[in-house]
């Protein structure tokens, strides 16, 4: 038997006014993960997390938590906490008087609150701030103290909306790390509200790729990088080449594409295609390879090789982003800083790619709009 | 090679000067208007009068006036109170009706906070006036009730009575309360409630521990304003309060309209500034939140 869920959403939805928020989500969050729930703004996460918290109550769908069903409890009788995105801490009171706010509410005395505090502050690293207001604090300090208050109660799945969104690059990457090891120190289910793919990526045990309240895909960070089963999650997830194209031929699994004349042999169509149906074609950059000889040895393991010309170069510090044309379509590739071999723009280079990294997509009207926006 | 970086900014000007002289109207206006005034009266309150002469020597026989002739003290005293009641009475009014309109109306928000504002823009006598055919013994009221059967005779408190002034002077005060309490509720983030119910308070506690706590800058502003208001008053009292309503600020008055004795009006009215500089000073150390939402 498999073990209750954390968390379970069951065709939650949510309209505010005539707006759809969220479309029938259903979701198993299991015990003790780190969950990303990731999308552009607007795409229904932070509300989907809020009915989680029970700020929102759904248009309709049950919420549970192992195995209860709490869609009608009211937020404070539920056990779980939320990190918000600008803290909301409480601006009239110290960090160790926010802190005990949760406890006090559970009618905890503060003689008993105070080693409770003191452990939730060492936890984040913030032991001695005890008599700061929040306002004598900097940013990433309030995050720490929000992460204290809301975890000082040992809630059975702490909800975090963005919380690293208003702290500078640095400080972010050091905070990720700091809310991992929480994570893995205190063995509380996490959900974590984010638009940044790098940060979901990195962080998670599962994401889910939402998108106009609806959920693209569940999975960890390798399945949604490596089989994206949309191409609004190709295209959201990492980087990624799109060409449209034409299948020519179909040969089981493989199939055959035209690409303004250039032919592509994918190995991972995703969808039934025919021939003579237009498809998105995809291909990450850094699984193309370049070389500036054709060295017919090295590039015979591939299934899709090209002579290309140079159009742009782009110095990106660890790496150099490559572009080159496909007739009319264009591939940009990846060339480390100590493969890079000083080629120029207007030079030509051979490129090849395997046919198991060339997705395909199948090319509608909404999807195509989708692409344009990411672009 | 030079390898680290020189810092050959120059440094803070030395503005003083410039200072100075932009804060010098500001200076100026506050001199003129407020301190030189306010000089004159203080020196004014030492004078006496003698037979219809002002004579300008120095004396305290005008404070000690006030101490000793039993007229003073008692209206002094009930002055205090009046202004203390009516400046809680019209925070206990205004503030569930600001806690209403700010956090719990969605729609028609700014429409019945105009509707509370609006008596402002009346003129205060105006309004006085409005009182007087309300509470008059064959006013609105008392004829409301005689029609309806409820009284067989006029109320007799309803004017010229202590109550009268008490009435009007909330209605006055009301909308300056309501204005301060309001805009600091409306100041609160929405995010701090939903961290409180998410924290586990329900309405109330959230209430107690964060809602009042947060708004106690403007419940402060608010009070001293009617405080304020209440204490200096002296039309309402001449126009309600028939004998028993007096109030200092009818002493003051008659000591320089009717009495000519500007040096004991300035020493009742020195008093009088005094009590409001005090109540002002202690209410601001209630009230300060500084750097809390900001």
């Amino acid at each position: 038997m498999e073990e209750t869920p954390a968390i379970k959403l069951s065709g939650i939805t949510k309209w505010y006014g005539s707006v759809q928020a969220v479309c029938s989500v259903n979701l198993d969050i299991r015990q003790g993960e780190f969950f990303s729930l990731l999308g552009p703004s607007g795409c229904g996460k932070t509300t989907t997390l809020r009915v989680i918290a029970g700020l929102e109550s759904p248009t309709a769908g049950r919420v549970y938590l192992e195995g209860e069903d709490v869609t009608d409890v009211p937020p404070y009788r539920r056990n779980v906490n939320t990190v918000f995105q600008d803290y909301a801490l409480f601006p009239h009171m110290t960090v160790e008087e926010n802190i005990y706010f949760p406890l006090r509410m559970r009618k905890i005395s503060r003689v008993e609150a105070r080693p409770m505090i003191q452990e939730a502050l060492a936890l984040v690293n913030m032991s001695g701030f005890e008599k700061r207001y929040p306002h004598q604090l900097s940013g990433g300090q309030r995050q720490r103290i929000a992460l204290a208050r809301a975890l000082v109660n040992r809630p059975k799945a702490l909800l975090l909306d963005e919380p690293l969104g208003a702290l500078d690059f640095k400080l972010r990457v050091a905070m990720q790390k700091v809310l991992k090891d929480i994570q893995r120190n205190v063995r509380i289910t996490f959900v974590y509200v984010t638009h940044d793919q790098t940060e979901a990526i990195t962080m998670s045990d599962r994401i889910c790729v939402m998108k106009d309240g609806l959920i693209h895909q569940v999975g960890t960070s390798e399945e949604i990088y490596n089989s994206p089963s949309s191409i609004f999650v190709a295209g959201f997830i990492g980087d990624m080449n799109f060409m449209e194209g034409v299948v020519t031929e179909r040969h089981g699994d493989e199939v055959v594409v035209d690409v303004n004349g250039f032919i592509i042999r994918s190995g991972r169509p995703m969808g039934n295609f025919v021939v003579g149906e237009k498809v998105m074609v995809c291909v990450r950059p850094e699984k193309i390879c370049a070389q500036d000889v054709c060295n017919l040895e090295d590039m015979q393991r591939f299934d899709n090789r090209f002579q290309a010309v140079i159009t742009r170069i782009v110095f990106r510090g660890n790496d150099y982003e490559i572009t080159v044309g496909l007739g009319e379509a264009s591939m940009r590739l990846i060339e480390s800083a100590s493969d890079f071999k000083g080629e120029n723009e207007g030079d030509s280079l051979y490129v090849g790619f395997l046919k198991e990294d060339v997705l395909l997509y199948p090319l509608q009207a909404e999807e195509e709009k989708t692409h344009e926006q990411l672009d | 090679m030079n390898s680290s970086i020189e810092n050959t900014c120059p440094g803070p000007k030395k503005s003083w000067n410039r200072a100075l002289l932009q804060g010098l109207p500001i200076f100026m206006w506050m001199l003129l208007l407020i301190l030189v005034p306010l000089a004159i009266m203080f020196v004014t309150s030492f004078f006496v009068k003698e037979g219809v002469q002002v004579v300008h020597r120095l004396t305290l026989r005008n404070y000690l006036e006030f101490f000793t002739n039993p007229i003073y003290l008692p209206i002094f005293f009930r002055t205090i109170f009046l202004a203390l009641s009516v400046s809680l009475t019209a925070l206990l009014l205004a503030y569930p009706l600001a806690f209403f309109i700010s956090r719990k109306v969605t729609r028609f928000r700014s429409q019945l906070y105009m509707m509370v504002i609006v008596p402002l823009w009346i003129s205060y006598l105006v309004r006085i006036v409005a009182w007087r055919t309300i509470l008059g013994r064959v006013g609105v009221l008392n004829s409301l009730l005689l029609a309806l059967g409820l009284i067989r005779e006029p109320l007799p408190f309803l004017i010229y009575s202590p109550f009268a002034v008490y009435l009007t002077l909330i209605h006055i005060a009301l909308p300056f309360v309501f204005i301060s309490v309001f805009s600091s509720l409306e100041k609160i983030p929405s995010n701090l409630l939903d961290a409180t119910s998410d924290l586990g308070a329900n309405s109330f506690q959230t209430f107690r521990h964060v809602i009042l706590p947060l708004s106690m800058p403007g419940v402060v502003s608010g009070f001293t304003l009617a405080f304020v208001i209440a204490l200096g008053d002296y039309i309402i009292p001449q126009q309600l309060g028939g004998l028993n309503g007096l109030m200092f600020g009818n002493l003051i008055v008659s000591q320089f309209g009717y009495a000519f004795n500007w040096p004991l009006g300035a020493a009742l009215g020195f008093i009088m500034f005094a009590v409001a500089v005090a109540i002002l000073f202690f209410s601001q150390k209630l009230g300060s939140s500084e750097g809390f939402l900001e």
